[in-house]
């Protein structure tokens, strides 16, 4: 019964995101990247050299352009660029989905505590979300990969997820200041319900869409930050990403000779990040009736 | 000669249910002398009537029918520029200051300022200082505060600098849209004299509207009472408050003498919003009418005259004619 | 009044930042794994001189004293010696400096500018074709990858056209010899175009977008409508009513974001091998060089504070006494 409403009010969200032609195009962009990382599981599987990692060709030493074999050439020891831009995008959906998931779940429960409990808690909570938002994310992994080596993929999630819920946890908090006196709550705490299930059975569910909302932006900076630190040669030196593609191509100076090494990791960052902004934007739309009612008229 | 006579003006939002006629078939006149008040409650149309009036009205209003007669021209026919010439100058507007009515990165006085420029381009510094000071006495704002910014006031400070620039041209007609709504009672006191006595001063021509029709019956000589889109009945201020007729009249008047006359309360039990969707003509208070027949929502309702300015709009008369206790 | 409590309010806040990150970089640089020393000192030094370092930053005392006289140094400009250059790193870094504020400050001024006067035009016109144009190509310009960016900017203008150079800030041949001022500073400029279309582009979008959102916002206000009411034109109601609310947001954001820029600055930087601090601060993580990477940090640090500064100051000026709580106007 309960489930039913909910589902019914996904497809009614549906229906108006679906009609936004932001929304739209994000999700077919979206949907093409994600066949892509779905591809990049069963590449190597066709022949060992399309292994974006350690596969070779035998017969390349150099970079070539783009061929039958190698739809979009090779890199400068004979690897195959399409295989490696299939594999990025595989590990732009890791880092992105799981580092935003990730500071969407730091920041709603420091957001939910620090506007729920308010006084003394909120204040420390909030000035320490003010230091860390002010903090460049991209120094600070510089910094911390200087001094402790270079990091694995997972630690990178985990400091940019650190990094990135204070934003959070602002909206997230004002969302619970305005729903910390609604009679619902109200009602409920005469009724004896404790803090934690105040805050996880009754204010929770009404943060989530907007904590879902703001998942689609930090996917959008996760993605980004990763790849700029794996552009430094600063990424964890066992995964291919777009921003490692980037930085084989600028290191090994083929910059300005391989555009077909150098356009499409970039084209496809951008692209990926263009179209979770798109769905945020929409998802934007679907929660704001406001927005929504202006976009007709 | 009247200053402004509106006749058979229908006014309809285009909306996704629709069109909703916002005001249906509406006509009255007004002479400078006699202030004319809008009473119903929200979403009865008054405001609109008073947005048709300065050109002002949303992308999706559209005018279905009438005229408007203003000073020997149709407004319905103006086109954007030479609104722009009646707009302030020869129409004025007084908005509602609890609204975010001014303008909060620019100071008070040059709010005023603009409006005189605009209007008259060539005006020199002496004279546009004159006339700043005399407005600011006017509204009885002290000097030294004309260059503050509008956060600086009070609510009834704001309220006057409103009224100040509605008059600074001034115009020949005023509209004011619930000018002392979220005023505390002393102070929409003091703007209501305020606003009669420059009435009466300037001799222009006020449109006054309320959704308090004690508000408007203090300001105002005649009366209309709106209800979804069309007026119920009209009259004077006495004669509408001594013998109202119409069944939505008597409920409203009900709900503001409830306080000192409890026994004799008529609570108004209406549930229903009008439809704004009915035909063009067709009863809209019907829904929530107590006195209404069966027959009396397929039929067309008439005007009923009780004295020579007094007249309800209503498809029984009997009703109309019989219902004075 | 109550303006002057919130500024100091942020002037305590500041404060209190600052010395959050100077003790957690403390400490960082402490713990992290490896020997402490040859984090302070440059592992070839002669044993004579490491002594005296060791000395002079006290790493041979407790580590409360340890940090005393690392807030010591740090109030009197004393970073300590960069392992790379052999120079103390107070003037390595007061070298870099101005390149950055340079390219920093004209990329992000210019692009405010652009951002509020095509944004104004894009809500005005909402639902236009203009205005989707605009929307769309902001939202391009906001998730663009910079490095990748620059390197196609640099291969397209400086490589296939040859119209710029590759990098670096000057051509050595006119410094050398006795060109005008006015002839380097073209030279100069010549140089700068390419990093500063960069941030610009990037920036570009992020004002676009969030001054055409703040208009939208203005525009449904009700001082717009008695702007009309007093029979304005068009015009003076766009610039002179909703442009300059609209703007504030826009105002507060270029102060904001010159925090969020760092990142992208550096990267630029790295790129067109500008000489300035983000690119010395990735120089310096890469080569182990810990006083000089430790030196950039607390700027960066210092310049994230400084727009809360800037804005601090210059809000209450421009507009007198509005209320001047910021809004979370940080387009994310």
């Amino acid at each position: 019964m309960l489930k039913n409403h909910y589902i019914q009010r996904f497809l009614k969200g549906w229906k108006i995101f679906i009609q936004n032609p932001l929304g739209k195009m994000g999700v077919v962009i979206l949907v093409v990247f994600m066949l892509m990382a779905l591809a990049s599981f069963f590449v190597p599987h066709i022949n060992p050299m399309y292994d974006p990692m350690t596969g070779i060709d035998p017969d390349i030493k150099i970079s070539t352009g783009p061929s039958l074999t190698h739809l979009l050439g090779t890199d400068n020891v004979g690897r195959d660029l399409f295989a490696q831009l299939l594999e990025g995008a595989k590990v732009a959906f890791i880092v992105g989905l799981s580092s935003a998931f990730f500071s969407i779940v730091i920041g709603t429960v420091i957001g939910m505590v620090s506007g729920y409990a308010g006084g003394m808690v909120d204040t420390i909570l909030m000035r320490m979300a003010d230091i860390i938002m002010v903090m460049p994310s991209l120094v600070i992994l510089l910094i911390l990969s200087s001094l402790f080596g270079q990091f694995n993929i997972w630690i990178i999630v985990f400091i940019i997820a650190i990094m990135r819920w204070p934003a959070v946890s602002r909206v997230i908090r004002s969302q619970t200041l305005s729903l910390k006196h609604r009679p619902f709550i109200e009602a409920s705490r005469v009724a004896g319900a404790s803090h934690l299930r105040i805050i996880f059975r009754h204010i929770m569910p009404n943060v989530l869409p907007l904590a879902f909302l703001y998942m689609t932006f930090r996917v959008t900076s996760a993605i980004l930050v990763e790849a700029a630190l794996s552009f430094l040669g600063f990424g964890d030196p066992s995964q291919v990403s777009w921003g490692m593609m980037l930085q084989w191509v600028w290191k090994s100076g083929h910059m300005f000779q391989a555009p077909y090494w150098l356009i499409p990791p970039g084209v496809s960052i951008s692209l990926l990040t263009l179209s979770f902004y798109m769905l945020g934007r929409a998802m934007d739309e679907v929660l704001d009736p406001r927005l929504r009612k202006e976009g007709q008229s | 000669m009247a200053l402004l006579s509106i006749k058979n003006l229908s006014i309809g939002y285009q909306t996704k249910a629709g069109m909703l006629k916002a005001v249906d078939n509406i006509s009255f006149e007004l002479e400078r002398g006699r202030p004319l008040g809008f009473v119903g409650e929200s979403g009865c149309g008054k405001t609109t009537i008073g947005m048709t009036l300065m050109g002002l009205l949303p992308g999706n209003a559209h005018i279905l029918g009438g005229s408007i007669g203003f000073q020997n021209q149709d407004l319905i026919q103006l086109n954007e520029d030479q609104w722009r010439r009646v707009r302030g100058k020869e129409i004025a507007m007084i908005f509602q200051a609890a609204m975010n009515a001014l303008n909060p990165v620019m100071r008070v006085d040059e709010q005023v300022i603009e409006a005189i420029v605009t209007h008259t381009p060539d005006i020199s510094p002496a004279d546009l200082d004159k006339r700043i000071n005399e407005l600011f006495d006017l509204v009885e704002i002290p000097r030294v505060r004309m260059k503050d910014f509008p956060h600086e006031y009070s609510g009834g400070m704001k309220q006057r600098v409103i009224i100040a620039m509605a008059l600074a041209c001034n115009p020949k007609l005023i509209i004011a849209d619930e000018p002392t709504t979220a005023l505390d009672v002393i102070v929409q006191d003091q703007i209501l004299k305020e606003i009669k006595a420059i009435q009466k001063a300037m001799n222009t021509g006020l449109i006054f509207i309320s959704h308090d029709i004690a508000v408007v019956a203090s300001v105002c000589k005649d009366i209309c009472v709106m209800y979804g889109g069309q007026i119920v009945e009209t009259g004077t201020r006495e004669e509408v408050f001594r013998n109202p007729r119409h069944p939505y009249t008597k409920a409203l008047l009900g709900s503001y003498l409830s306080l000192d006359n409890e026994l004799t309360v008529v609570i108004p039990d209406m549930r229903e919003t009008p439809d704004l969707t009915l035909e063009s003509g067709c009863c809209r208070f019907a829904v929530n009418c107590k006195t209404c027949s069966s027959a009396c929502k397929a039929e067309v309702p008439q005007w009923i005259d009780i004295s020579g300015s007094h007249k309800a709009l209503c498809c029984d008369e009997t009703i109309i004619r019989n219902s004075h206790e | 009044m109550r303006n002057q409590t919130y500024i100091l309010g942020k002037l305590v806040e500041i404060t209190i930042i600052f010395f959050v990150i100077m003790t957690a970089l403390f400490f960082l640089f402490r713990l992290s794994p490896g020997d402490p020393i040859s984090k302070v000192a440059d592992p070839m030094l002669t044993p004579e001189d490491m002594r005296y370092i060791i000395e002079q930053m006290g790493l041979d005392k407790p580590i409360w004293e340890q940090y005393v006289i690392y807030l010591k140094n740090f109030f009197t400009g004393n970073f300590g010696v960069s392992f790379h250059y052999g120079e103390p790193v107070f003037k390595i870094i007061r070298e870099r400096l101005g390149w950055t504020v340079l390219l920093f400050t004209s990329s992000t001024i210019l692009a405010a500018f652009a951002g509020v006067f095509l944004g104004k035009i894009a809500a005005w016109n909402k639902g236009s074709r203009l205005d989707n144009v605009l929307s769309i190509s902001a939202l391009v310009c906001y998730t663009l990858f910079i490095p990748w960016f620059a390197l196609l900017l640099l291969w397209v203008f400086g490589f296939k056209l040859g119209l710029f150079p590759l990098g670096g800030i000057l051509s050595p041949e006119l410094w050398v010899g006795n060109a005008s001022w006015f002839v380097r500073m073209l030279d100069i400029l010549h140089h700068m175009l390419l990093p500063l279309m960069t941030l610009f582009v990037i920036h570009l979008g992020s004002y676009l977008l969030l001054m055409r959102s703040s208009m939208l916002s203005v525009l449904r206000e009700d001082y717009i409508i008695t702007a009309r009411a007093k029979g304005l034109s068009e015009r003076v109601i766009r610039n002179k009513h909703a442009a300059k609310n609209a703007a504030l947001p826009v105002v507060t954001s270029v102060g904001l974001s010159l925090a969020f820029s760092i990142n992208g600055g550096a990267l630029t930087e790295q790129i067109f091998t500008w000489p300035g601090i983000g690119r010395e601060l990735i120089f310096a993580v890469s080569n182990n060089d810990y006083p000089l990477a430790q030196a950039c940090f607390l700027l960066i640090a210092l310049v994230v504070c400084w727009p809360i500064w800037l804005w601090i100051f210059s809000m209450p000026i421009w507009i007198r006494g509005l209320p001047i709580e910021p809004q979370g106007m940080v387009l994310e």
